[in-house]
């Protein structure tokens, strides 16, 4: 119980938003880098595509690492080819960082619950 | 731990734009330079930034070593200065008989920088700098955070 689902999910989304910040900020700092590629990760799809795996959901989670990729679906927004747009990968990198905060707080809360229930908090 | 290796892309990125300013800013202060190190008038320098190519690393390196079932990635490895260079435009011409570098017809050959292009890289490699500052504080904060759960 103590690492079911929900908790190997939170992790996963912890370690996924960690990852997933290396690829935005080494965006940012390829804004200038002519013909650069934006990377981004995927830990939703991963996370999404183990939860559905009913019974060997949390064996999934457990083995789950994260891989950036290069996002080819991008087109390039500037003169040099780049497909780095320093305002939206910002905005992600936001988005990304309250992303990984909000799951590290219920991962809080599930800790004080269980203190609480061994007693000790 | 993968937000250490987020704030080392940051400070790659810290590193290339405050290099930027430095060559925007020895641009500007030759604007005027007619007698660079080869006798010739100052000519405009650029950086060229390149992605780093993404490698191992101490932890990789380790990871594989120990023989762990999980492949190693490869992971964002930031930005780089691949070189500065001279941009070879043409140098400016200027009518100015009394210069003590005019040439038979009174024209001066000027540096090749444009002191507005140049006004307008530093503002680029300033916003690019605090973009790459904002990543930084945005990893500091996810790793305290975090860190906050062992409490």
């Amino acid at each position: 119980v103590l690492f079911d689902t929900t908790q190997l999910a939170l992790q996963g989304v912890i370690s996924g938003a960690a990852k997933r910040h290396e690829a935005l900020a080494s965006n940012l700092a390829n804004a200038n880098t002519p013909g650069y590629q934006r990377v981004d990760v995927d830990f939703h799809g991963q996370l999404a595509a183990a939860m559905g795996r009913g019974a060997g959901a949390a064996s999934a989670l457990e083995g789950m690492s994260f891989t950036p990729t290069r996002d080819t679906s991008a087109g390039a927004v500037q003169a040099d080819g780049s497909t780095v747009d320093a305002d939206s990968e910002s905005a992600k990198l936001a988005e990304n960082a309250l992303e990984q905060q909000a799951a590290v707080q219920v991962a809080a809360a599930r800790i004080a619950i269980l203190k609480s229930a061994m007693g000790t908090a | 731990m993968s937000l250490f290796g987020a704030l080392d892309i940051s400070a790659s990125g810290l590193t290339a734009e405050r290099l930027r300013m430095n060559v925007t800013a020895e641009n500007l202060a030759n604007a005027q330079t007619t007698r660079g190190a080869n006798g010739q008038p100052y000519r405009r320098k650029e950086v060229i930034l390149s992605e780093v190519a993404t490698g191992g690393g101490f932890g990789a390196t380790l990871a594989s070593a120990m023989g762990g079932g999980r492949a190693q990635f490869s992971r964002p490895g930031g930005v780089e200065v691949a070189g500065i260079v001279e941009d070879a435009s043409n140098f400016k011409t200027v009518y100015d008989p009394g210069h003590p570098d005019a040439d038979a017809k009174g024209y001066v050959k000027m540096p090749n920088v444009d002191t507005v292009t140049e006004m307008v890289d530093l503002i680029s490699a300033s916003r690019s700098y605090e973009a790459n500052v904002t990543a930084m504080q945005a990893a500091k904060q996810m790793f305290t955070k975090t860190l906050d759960l062992l409490r």
